[in-house]
């Protein structure tokens, strides 16, 4: 037995392998470490948040370290066959790791300035904020069905109960069980959907197996049953990414947590959500019967448009409704939650882009997206950063905690303008160009549904603007004689940060966007042929797709 | 004589999902709605299983299925914790109780 596991590895380097996965490894071992401190160093929060903090940073730098490095053997990894793993380490996986472990680095930072004085149970509270991330950074790295359901799980478990972190809390014991019920509700259909999609295929778990079959599938009950198996996956997908009709939990949760978790939730969950989505579609994409030499040909409209439109009326009813439903709030904190929704619409939208027959529209949606998940980052970061310090030192989120901020604390004021401007999506900040290059990347392919989806952005962008200024209003032209605030130097610097990329962005835009399509160029190169599920013909090439 | 085939369990599996989603839509207790879950999380499990039995022979599905069995525990241990937390602060577990959010 023992000759013939070595047989399997044999002629596979497992340290290489290893060392792809390196980040994921850190947040593990820092999770460990966090759970064996207090035995040694004590419960104290400052102790706890400076082992976390080294973890992250620990993250931080073999994230870097593995930039531009793909898998020795092509796609797959952790596994004796290239291209049919069950993690994939590539571009895309590594880019959003990178992303996701900065935005860790800013909610510790954020942590830092507000709980850690008042913390009594640090220890909970960074093994749960780790795991999600552990999870996060895992479902972006994958292409098998049992492991995205696997990370989404291990994504969503942490999540619950750090939305709930507070025990005394009612607000905080409502949120985490509403998010709970629909998550469990939401992980219990996307299992049986993967359960049929497993029947369907004729006994595999990868996606691009599952596009094939969709594709070949002429039976129209087989293709039904293909269908709702679709459904379920776009189910458990759509409540990561808090898409209406799945957005339930989004503003009871993000109002009744911690303003560290709901800044960590808005971007984190949401990116997550995107991207394995991206993985979803990609996985369509590529496998999509181009020619008629290839494998019989296929209609356009019997084959990718209807996922296409699915995607695309998900995108235009999940902006429009969280806008109008924003216009209603008055907590700011609960307002942004929605407004979260509304961008994760305006991000799905780069996602109809993606199932396009056509190589280069597709990797310009892909792009588009990386680029505004950056972008977003900051805009989130900066107004939840000010947020949580208005909800800190004036005791209220509410908006009559924000009367005559500009007077009352302007290094926060100043921040929040800047990132709500952004957040409407207007010039001179970066909020601008995120969804500029969205909306080219839908124009360059110039469909029905991509005109379609320019309007609806376009309006939405109209809407959102009177609820995103009625702060702004509320502090800059109303004042009601409120004592000033005084703000931690730190936090003021964090949320100052993120204004001032938000500016430099705009103007230096290009190191992200070329980082961006370079990383998703690889992606939709068209197939000589359609891909086989051994994977072996083309993954020499991207390996050496390296930038 | 009757040949159990890949049929029969499709359609315990479907039953089971038919009457997890009944409970999951009716129910206004938490704990209700975790056994809804519990029953469809159930009924994928058989879909796995016999898919891999008659369809693919490999041992894919049954490893799938031991995973989802893993998964709906560790979701019940927390699910039951956050049920007691809010059953401490608002003494129920009636979902349509929970209203401070909203709007």
């Amino acid at each position: 037995m023992i000759a013939a596991a070595s047989d399997i590895w044999a002629g596979i380097d497992i340290g290489g392998q290893l060392r792809l996965f390196s980040p994921e490894i850190a947040l593990v071992a820092t999770m460990l470490a966090i759970v064996t401190a207090p035995m040694l160093l004590g419960r104290g929060a400052r102790t706890i948040g400076t082992v976390a903090t080294l973890g992250v940073l620990a993250a931080l730098v073999l994230v870097l370290r593995n930039f531009g490095v793909v898998a020795p053997e092509g796609q797959g990894v952790l596994t004796p066959e290239a291209g049919s793993g069950m993690l994939i380490a590539d571009h895309l996986g590594t880019f959003f790791k990178l992303v996701l472990i900065v935005f860790l680095g800013g909610v510790t930072a954020l942590w830092w300035m507000g709980s850690a004085s008042t913390e009594r149970d640090a220890p909970e509270f960074f093994i749960l904020l780790l795991g999600s991330a552990l999870g996060m950074a895992l479902m972006v790295s994958t292409t098998n069905l049992l492991m995205m359901v696997i990370a989404i799980e291990t994504a969503s478990l942490p999540s619950y109960a750090i939305v709930g972190f507070n025990k005394r809390d009612a607000k905080g014991a409502e949120a985490s069980l509403k998010y709970m019920v629909f998550g469990a509700i939401s992980a219990a259909t996307l299992i049986y959907g993967v359960s049929l999609l497993y029947g369907l295929t004729g006994g595999s778990l990868e996606i691009g197996d599952v596009a094939r079959a969709w594709y070949a599938e002429t039976s129209g009950a087989n293709r039904l049953a293909l269908g709702l198996g679709l459904i379920g996956l776009l189910v458990g997908i759509g409540f990561k990414i808090s898409a209406v009709p799945l957005h339930f939990w989004c503003p009871d949760a993000f109002e009744g947590a911690k303003t560290e978790v709901t800044t960590w939730l808005s971007v984190a969950s949401k990116a997550a959500g995107l991207l394995l989505l991206a993985r979803v579609v990609h996985g369509f994409t590529v496998n999509l019967p181009i020619t008629k030499a290839d494998a019989g040909f296929l209609p356009y409209w019997s084959s990718v448009a209807p996922l296409a439109w699915g995607v695309g009326l998900m995108s235009i009813v999940t902006c429009t409704w969280a806008n109008f439903a924003a216009y209603r709030q008055s907590n700011v904190k609960r307002m942004l939650a929605y407004s979260s929704i509304a961008h994760a619409g305006y991000m799905l939208m780069a996602g109809a882009v993606f199932l396009s027959p056509s190589a280069p529209d597709a990797t310009a949606g892909m792009s588009a997206l990386l680029t505004y998940i950056v972008i977003y980052m900051f805009m989130n970061l900066g107004a939840f950063g000010v947020v949580a310090m208005v909800g800190w030192r004036a005791g209220s989120e509410e908006m009559s905690a924000f009367t005559g901020l500009i007077r009352r604390a302007p290094l926060l004021a100043v921040p929040m303008i800047v990132c709500l401007v952004s957040l409407v999506g207007l010039p001179p900040f970066a909020g601008f160009i995120g969804k500029w290059w969205v909306l080219v990347a839908l124009g360059r392919q110039g469909t029905l549904l991509s005109w379609v989806l320019i309007t609806a952005a376009a309006l939405n962008t109209l809407f959102s603007l009177y609820y995103y200024m009625r702060v702004v209003v509320q502090m800059t032209l109303r004042d009601d004689g409120r004592p000033a605030l005084s703000i931690p130097v730190g936090g003021a610097a964090l949320v100052n940060f993120c204004a001032v990329a938000l500016c430099v962005l705009f103007v230096f835009v290009d190191p992200v966007k070329r980082a961006s399509e370079r990383y998703a160029s690889g992606l939709f190169e068209p197939r000589p042929t359609v891909r086989v599920s051994t994977g072996d013909a083309d993954a020499p090439a991207l390996a050496e797709r390296a930038p | 004589m009757l040949t159990i085939g890949l049929t029969h369990y499709l359609i315990v599996s479907a039953v089971l999902f038919c009457a997890g989603v009944f409970t999951m839509a009716t129910k206004r207790n938490a704990i209700g709605i975790l056994i809804g879950v519990e029953l469809v999380l159930n009924s994928a499990n058989v879909n796995l299983v016999a898919f891999d039995r008659y369809r693919a022979g490999l041992m894919d599905g049954q490893i799938a299925a031991l995973f989802v069995i893993v998964l709906a525990a560790a979701e019940a241990a927390l699910a039951v914790a956050i049920c007691m937390n809010f059953y401490k602060n608002l003494v129920t577990v009636d979902v349509d109780q929970g209203d401070v959010l909203r709007g």
